[in-house]
């Protein structure tokens, strides 16, 4: 026979004002099975949780039934409290008599007779709870992390730091990201490789970093702490360990025309080639599209140049298996395309600003290139069409930013920053020059944000005006940009030698197929979903899958690096146990009467069921059937809803639980 | 084409390619009723005629069939898509299996199905027996005449008739037994902690089984109409299973058994899914 205990909270005002807890409490004294009831003021308190324990001791109780609020508040709590006090913690089951009754319903007499009835259904269903065990599972200490930027970057050196290997795969030939094509970052004005390159090189030299670049992962299969990741090493056509990076081969290339992806088409690569000097690895990589070799079947000039015998013209693309733990999600950000033609019908561009038709508008990361020292034009700042100084310089904030006409409605957060510190660049290098800003806000807030801005208004003397270009069209060499003042509330035209748009962040391309594989969410724009936007910022409702940088929205250097450190630690609490310890409400399947439709296969949104075999002890096949992996299996039910001969049953929410939890209402 | 029949079936038996013939026989009352050949010299027994309504698919997934050994199995063009249904379910292995198709004459076999027939000869059989003259080639409008016809009647016509209908149900689950599709060895209908399906013969629990037996089919009755044809109330089921299959058909573009390509659409998932039904 079963002893449960009813415990029913106050939660101060919030139930009690509308519920009569004493009342509710007399009321399911007599239900059966049920050996005490009692009410309390905040039953969540420690002497609350206290009576609780007293209690499951004093009257030996079998189940616990805590009306309070949701389980998603406290549902923990008074499990640990239950196993405290020698209770099996799955035998506690909660009745949400706030957030379902008394926040919802007015009329105390009724509120209370619905918080009976919503008592009386945990009752039913505690009365068939069984004692479960936690599952536990042995887990592959390692991390994947996939994204070569400095949020990867920073991952993987905290995780390697610790002693844990890590595989990083990046994408591009060289890792560094973004962030090595930057000039200057603000709000210090260091210049950005010399702050990143050591980083980078650290990454090739760490003995736990197995680095991967220009490769891409393929599939993920498996589970937490056990995943199995296949990665494409795309085709280099230079061997890695023979190459010594001295440079022979792009030096002598004879395909020099290519544009190159680094320079943001400003600038021009060899076929064969290293994206930029401090690449890392600093091994180049020929482009199968631009080498003459490739093209016309002659040439083969690098190879010939090569002392170390590096070039590999057959070489192919490899598949690797790597066994990992944990991942890491670092695949960063693109910018939004200006140009009228968008891959997505829900956005629209800014064909009136003319980028790509006017040579001297230009994109954010494009104008970094032109300041860069390591740019095309080598840091002097000089327009693409003329390769002129442009004298007068106009920047659009919030292109495609906040723009709900435009398909995006989110704040790109760094733009007004980097604008800033764009127009500050500008008056640095052209002292007779005037920057010009156009912006909806100025939003800087974080330390020494602000300040920044201002100093390039008050001593870098960039005007800024608060409003919108509607059009930009070219007259005899110059940008002729129409926009507004509406501080002033005029409208405006300047005429400019160079325009530069800042472009709204969007994920980096492939981002969602990415989240599909490993079955994490992602927005409407892209950016993947952390598990709780503020006390689980960096996990993924895919266990063992963790978030960090702009993959997950807009965010700056400093923002991007914090997330990923926060990533690595939660990696590194995942591996400081040698098990993994995960709820025990997963679905099982009763193996005898299973038919093997495997319909609980197709339907299984976690890949959590596997066809399996029974055998007898002789070998023989007696029968087969679905099987859950509990590693895997997340509890969502759809098995249980799908199998037509009921076979599947979910631990905590048995059918015999819920039936009773329906006819005691009915 | 008998002859051609039992001559198949000895060569098959004598090869050993098989060890078992899934086929009719003579019965009582000029009937045909199943029969399962494993020596050469029965094949005689095997008959083929306007009176083999039975579908024998049903019997490829019983144990005591399987037992027996590799199986050869007669079907005619409509039985046949319940060899799809159960290939795609894992319940049958097709290279395991000879399937010896039976194309039917004009007639078929005179069940009101082969009126709306679409294919009087098997597609994918190993070997196939007669010629089919006069190919027929029915439309949706055809197949789902009948349920047209009772969908004229206003639901509460229709609600009054299955009870009427459904009063006379007396839970021998014929209907189940003979189903191809219905291979469970625990039904959910069997299960009892918790009930789920009330095992009374009371309408309450005739209209929990039938609708429950239909819900499970849809997207994969076949439309063999077995369950119909054994009823021994006469209750005309073939009503609840044309109305889910046109759901299937009309929302997913989806006939069970037709296309061995298709992936079955119960558990199936697309982005491409229809999904206005959700407000």
């Amino acid at each position: 026979m079963s002893r449960i205990g009813i415990f029913i909270c106050w939660c101060g005002e919030n139930i009690a004002r509308n519920v009569d807890v004493e009342r509710a409490a007399a009321e399911v004294a007599d239900l059966p099975g049920v050996v005490c009831s009692v009410a309390y003021k905040y039953m969540c308190s420690d002497p609350g949780q206290s009576l609780m324990r007293q209690k499951i001791v004093s009257e030996r109780l079998t189940g616990v039934v805590v009306a309070s609020c949701s389980p998603h508040m406290h549902l923990r709590t008074f499990r640990k409290a239950a196993a405290m006090a020698g209770l099996n913690p799955y035998l506690v089951e909660m009745a949400n008599i706030r957030e379902h009754c008394s926040w919802v319903h007015h009329d105390r007499q009724q509120a209370t007779t619905k918080a009976v009835e919503l008592i009386r259904m945990s009752v039913a269903k505690v009365r068939a709870n069984a004692a479960l065990q936690p599952i536990s599972i042995p887990i592959t200490r390692r991390a994947l992390v996939i994204g070569g930027g400095v949020a990867g970057i920073q991952a993987a050196l905290d995780i390697a730091d610790s002693g844990r290997e890590v595989v990083l795969v990046e994408r591009e030939p060289s890792i560094g990201g973004k962030m090595a094509g930057l000039s200057e970052t603000f709000p210090t004005l260091d210049c950005s490789q010399c702050i990143l390159t050591p980083r980078m090189v650290d990454v090739g030299q760490h003995p736990n970093i197995r680095l991967y670049t220009y490769s891409e992962v393929e599939g993920v299969e498996g589970y937490v702490g056990n995943f199995k990741v296949t990665v494409r090493k795309k085709a280099r056509y230079v061997d890695m360990d023979a190459c010594t990076g001295c440079g022979q081969c792009w030096n002598a290339c004879p395909s020099k025309k290519n544009l190159s992806e680094f320079d943001y088409q400003m600038g021009n690569r060899t076929a064969i080639y290293v994206p930029f000097p401090q690449a890392v690895p600093a091994r180049p990589v020929i482009d199968r599209d631009a080498c003459l070799h490739f093209l016309k079947g002659k040439c083969g000039i690098c190879a010939k140049k090569c002392a170390a015998n590096a070039v590999k013209f057959d070489d192919q693309d490899e598949v690797i298996t790597e066994e990992v733990g944990a991942i890491v999600v670092a695949t960063g950000f693109k910018l939004y395309s200006i140009d009228r033609d968008q891959a997505s019908s829900k956005l629209a561009g800014y064909g009136e600003y003319g980028y790509g038709q006017y040579p001297d508008v230009v994109d954010a990361l494009q104008f970094e290139r032109i300041v860069s020292a390591s740019g095309p034009t080598g840091g002097e700042i000089r327009r693409p069409s003329d390769g002129q100084q442009p004298k007068s310089v106009v920047f659009i904030s919030c292109v495609g930013s906040r723009d709900n006409a435009k398909g995006i409605s989110y704040c790109s957060k760094i733009c007004c920053m980097y604008t800033a510190k764009h127009t500050m660049l500008y008056k640095h290098k052209v002292h007779d020059g005037q920057a010009h800003v156009f912006y909806m806000d100025i939003r800087s807030g974080g330390k020494n944000y602000d300040e920044f801005v201002r100093r390039a208004i008050e001593q870098d003397g960039a005007h800024y005006h608060r409003g919108r270009v509607s059009k930009i069209t070219q007259e005899n060499g110059k940008l002729i940009v129409r926009g507004v003042d509406t501080l002033v509330g005029e409208p405006l035209t300047i005429e400019a030698d160079l325009v530069v748009l800042a472009s709204a962040m969007q994920p980096a391309g492939g981002a969602t197929e990415l989240a599909q594989k490993l079955n994490v969410g992602y927005d409407e724009f892209g950016f993947l979903s952390e598990s709780h936007p503020k006390l689980r910022p960096v996990e993924t409702n895919a266990a063992g899958v963790f978030v960090c940088g702009a993959c997950q929205g807009p965010k700056d250097i400093p923002e991007s690096v914090a997330q990923a450190s926060a990533a690595a630690g939660k990696v590194l609490v995942m591996f400081s146990n040698e098990q993994l310890s995960r709820e025990p409400e997963v679905a099982r399947i009763n193996e005898t009467n299973c038919a093997a439709c495997f319909a609980c296969v197709r339907a299984c949104p976690y890949n959590a069921i596997e066809r399996a075999e029974v055998r007898d002890r002789k070998g023989q096949l007696v029968k087969r059937t679905a099987r859950v992996n509990p590693g895997l299996c997340m509890g969502c039910g759809t098995c249980v809803a799908i199998c037509p001969s009921k076979s599947a049953d979910l631990e905590g929410f048995t059918e015999q639980q819920v039936y009773a939890m329906v006819e005691s209402l009915v | 084409m008998q002859n051609e029949l039992r001559q198949t079936c000895r060569r098959l038996l004598e090869e050993g390619t098989v060890q078992v013939v899934i086929g009719y026989g003579d019965g009582t009352d000029g009937q045909t009723f199943p029969t399962f050949v494993t020596r050469r010299d029965d094949v005689e027994r095997l008959v083929w005629n306007e009176r083999c309504y039975t579908n024998l698919a049903t019997y490829l997934t019983r144990p005591e069939i399987l037992a027996l050994g590799k199986a050869a199995i007669c079907v005619k063009a409509c039985d046949e898509r319940a060899l799809v249904v159960l290939e795609k379910e894992s319940q049958i292995d097709r290279s395991q299996l000879v399937v010896i198709g039976l194309a039917c004459s004009t007639d078929g076999v005179k069940q009101p199905k082969c009126e709306a027939c679409e294919n009087r000869t098997p597609r994918w059989a190993n070997v196939t027996i007669g010629d089919a003259a006069g190919e027929t080639a029915k439309t949706t409008a055809d197949r789902y005449a009948a349920l047209q016809a009772f969908m004229q009647k206003t639901p509460d016509e229709r609600m009054a008739y299955w009870k009427t209908e459904l009063a006379r149900c007396v839970k021998c689950y014929a209907c189940r037994q003979v189903c191809p599709l219905c291979y469970c060895r625990q039904c959910i209908a069997d299960k009892n902690r918790p009930v789920v399906i009330s095992t009374s013969a009371t309408l309450k629990g005739s209209f929990a089984w039938q609708i429950t037996r239909a819900f499970h089919l849809g997207g994969r009755c076949i439309g063999c109409d077995e369950c119909t044809r054994v009823c021994p109330a006469g209750i005309d089921l073939r009503l609840l299973n044309l109305s889910l299959a046109r759901a299937a058909e009309e929302n997913f573009n989806f006939r069970a058994g037709v296309d061995v390509e298709a992936e079955p659409i119960v558990g199936a998932y697309s982005e491409r899914d229809r999904e206005e039904f959700i407000r």
